[in-house]
């Protein structure tokens, strides 16, 4: 516990606008502006925390912004780090992490997919799941899958009585 | 063997090798594969049926469809389908592919597997009993000697339906079509 404070007043001193926490044991969160996010997660990677486990993203629809989550963790330490960064909804652009972790390609790839944030300098942001899509990305909260299914799945139409009519 | 099915054997001999060799193709789609491992091992052991797995399409005749099924595994299944040999049997297996069960309002999910490629029974319930695969095939095995499982003569007849229903969901499809679309009785209809 005591190196966790100690990693924490370290943060909190080198960069500004930045505000870590401990929700419980073993959880930091790092709450931190846009332009932090790169040298924050390289300096985390130069303590040892080596291994990105994922990136999230969570739309927060009534203060219009995405939150990106990046949970980074250790092999050595059973902290687990949260870095959140909150961008806008509209036009939402982030920068790629890939030069520091190179597996973030795939995460930015599926959150580009899914909520239509633009990752500047990813090479490949092709769709990864979806088949043809053409409404607006289907995770956001302003998606309604209802209506999107009434739209696409329920006008086509069965085969056998189309038949018989013909 | 009774008798009486001796006059089958004699009268209809491609028919009855048919229904006993009922080779499944292994295409796992969704969470009812899950019951399949029990079906075809010691447990319940379905080659007292004449149903085995089967590693490729070209070896089998029929197709199991075993859950929920995704735009990316339609096109999988599609191919799938179009490769087996005829004749074919497919056989939707759980609530999924029938009304699209838990997943009806998914983004990502189809509702109605017949609209894609023909289905000759449905097996229903969350998740179906291995012994419903069982009745699923002894209800094959009598549709055969009716001659009630017409799916792939369907497909065939009703091509252009399905192909056009296809290419709803996916925009253009990378392959070219199975069967000849005759163009003009489009323009004349």
């Amino acid at each position: 516990m005591r190196v966790n404070k100690e990693l924490k007043k370290r943060i909190e001193k080198i960069y500004k606008n930045t505000q870590v926490e401990f929700p419980e044991a073993n959880r930091m969160v790092i709450k931190t502006k846009q332009k932090n996010l790169l040298p924050i997660l390289e300096f985390l990677k130069s303590e040892g925390f080596r291994q990105l486990k994922a990136i999230s993203c969570v739309d927060w629809i009534e203060e219009k912004e995405f939150e990106l989550v990046y949970q980074v963790a250790s092999l050595n330490s059973p902290l687990h780090i949260m870095v959140k960064v909150r961008i806008g909804r509209e036009d939402a652009q982030m920068e790629t992490i890939m030069k520091i972790f190179g597996n973030a390609q795939v995460y930015e790839r599926e959150i580009h997919e899914l909520f239509g944030v633009k990752f500047r300098g990813n090479p490949d942001l092709s769709p990864l799941f979806l088949e043809n899509w053409q409404s607006i990305p289907p995770f956001r909260k302003d998606f309604d899958t209802r209506e999107y299914v009434k739209d696409v799945f329920d006008k086509i139409p069965n085969v056998e009585s189309e038949n018989e009519k013909s | 063997m009774d008798r009486k099915s001796v006059i089958k054997w004699i009268k209809e001999p491609g028919k009855m090798g048919h229904k006993y060799s009922l080779w499944a193709v292994y295409f796992c789609t969704g969470c009812g594969i899950i019951e399949i491992p029990p079906v075809i091992t010691s447990r319940w052991d379905a080659e007292r049926f004449g149903v085995i797995p089967v590693a490729t399409p070209r070896q089998a005749n029929l197709f199991m469809i075993t859950g929920y099924v995704s735009l990316k595994t339609l096109k999988a299944i599609i191919r799938t389908y179009e490769q087996m040999p005829e004749p074919k049997y497919t056989v939707a297996f759980g609530s999924c592919p029938i009304n699209g069960g838990m997943y009806w309002d998914s983004y990502n999910t189809i509702k109605h597997i017949d609209k894609y490629i023909p289905i000759d029974g449905w097996i229903a319930g969350c998740m179906p009993r291995p012994e419903a695969i069982f009745i699923a095939v002894t209800k094959l095995w009598m549709m055969i000697d009716k001659g009630a499982a017409t799916g792939y003569i369907r497909y065939r007849k009703n091509y252009k339906f399905y192909r056009r229903n296809q290419e709803k969901l996916f925009g253009e499809l990378a392959w070219p079509p199975l069967y000849p679309i005759d163009e003009k009785e489009d323009e004349s209809e």
